[in-house]
């Protein structure tokens, strides 16, 4: 009986924490490594996804798009991406030779491993297979396309340091289908990596 | 007939037992992998390095793989190189997330195509052309690999540590299974995972 009550204790306990906490399964890239300040500056080059009908082939969406995460500076640039070399730079027109097939968009960091564990990202590339159809805010309707705004509010996810999430409707979630705009607000499991980091 | 249902339950268990992991990738079915690949093989990593290319903008990591057995109709070498986005030359780290990560002392079996330039191999659609081999009571399975680049099991110290990384249990597909599927693949069966869910 003490047995039995000590338990039915227990599991109201738990039962308790889990519904007055919410659920955090964020993870961050590892090694943990983030910017040296913020805000992050990443640039949008303005040559845009020729699949995208919204005037500027979603550049000026994704601008305005990936300021979701509250720490990005975001312009667009003339400028495309050196890899190696900050800032962390958008292209929307090429799968940079390394997203194809599967890979609807793809996000190269480089970091230096430091000695005192506080590893620092030097730069973040982001690239979009262009053999895919996208969409922006700009546009209206969808079908069959990828949101180029959720996508790429991912995507700044890991170029800040975050990884995935095993939440489902967390922007850092890792599964995304077409016409799903969910990806454009962060949950609070975001907030809570972005935080863990800055 | 139901050793093939048996194989795709299980190819499903592992396929869902690990989370999608990934920059943004769309699922591939199955067969659809094994039709694409130039190599389908069984073997050992006995050595990886990593350098920068040509173009001084991308830092890959080559993978020598000695084979011990080839899937499908098309054979080749014993061994084979397999080259990756990612990888660390002199203290500078480049980490395309959530792509495959090669470990020297892996077990593996790979599904490879060649880069679109028509050079080296690399692993077919990311992460889903990876399995790891773990020995099970004197049988051979295959489970996904749960660890890509940026992920939170590569720890610092021992990031390259096959032990280290060790994997929970997890159902796996035995090898004659799997060979089995190749083959029905690659004369035309359709294992298509989307299907399958529903």
């Amino acid at each position: 009986m003490k047995k039995q009550t000590i338990l039915a204790l227990g599991i109201t306990s738990i039962i308790l924490i889990a519904s007055t906490e919410p659920v955090m399964a964020y993870t961050l890239l590892s090694p943990r490594r983030r910017w040296a300040s913020t805000p992050v500056t990443v640039r949008v080059y303005n040559v845009g996804n020729s699949t995208i009908s919204d005037g500027s082939g979603g550049v000026n969406a994704t601008v305005s798009a990936i300021r979701v995460w509250g720490i990005i500076s975001s312009s667009s640039t003339s400028s495309a991406a050196v890899r190696g070399s900050a800032p962390a730079t958008i292209m929307l027109n090429t799968n940079g030779g390394v997203c194809t097939g599967g890979c609807l968009a793809a996000t190269l960091t480089g970091y230096y491993i430091s000695q005192s564990g506080d590893d620092r990202i030097y730069d973040a590339d982001v690239y979009t297979n262009t053999a895919y159809q996208f969409y922006s805010s700009g546009e209206s309707g969808c079908s069959g396309e990828y949101d180029i705004n959720g996508i790429m509010a991912h995507e700044v996810g890991h170029v800040i340091g975050i990884g995935h999430s095993s939440v489902a409707g967390a922007t850092m979630y890792p599964s995304v289908s077409a016409c799903n705009t969910a990806n454009r607000t962060l949950a609070s499991d975001d907030f809570a990596a972005r935080d863990n980091l800055y | 007939m139901h050793r093939r249902s048996l194989s795709i339950v299980t190819l499903l268990l592992v396929a869902l037992s690990v989370p999608v992991s990934a920059s943004q990738f769309v699922d591939q079915p199955f067969d659809q992998v094994a039709r694409e690949s130039a190599y389908i093989v069984r073997g050992t990593i006995v050595d990886t390095w990593s350098a920068w290319n040509g173009a001084h903008d991308v830092i890959y990591t080559f993978a020598t793989v000695r084979v011990h057995r080839y899937f499908g109709e098309a054979t080749g070498p014993d061994t084979l190189v397999v080259r990756e986005v990612g990888g660390t030359v002199e203290g500078y780290t480049m980490e395309a997330i959530g792509f495959p990560a090669v470990r020297r002392g892996e077990e593996v079996v790979l599904l490879l195509s060649k880069w679109d330039d028509g050079s080296d191999l690399r692993i077919h659609a990311y992460n889903q052309g990876k399995y790891l081999v773990r020995d099970r009571g004197g049988v051979e399975v295959l489970v996904a690999d749960p660890v890509t680049q940026g992920s939170d099991r590569l720890d610092r110290a021992d990031r390259f540590d096959v032990e280290a990384n060790r994997i929970e249990d997890t159902p796996g597909l035995t090898i004659d299974e799997f060979a089995a599927m190749v083959d029905d693949a690659r004369a035309g069966g359709r294992v298509d995972r989307e299907q399958q869910r529903q």
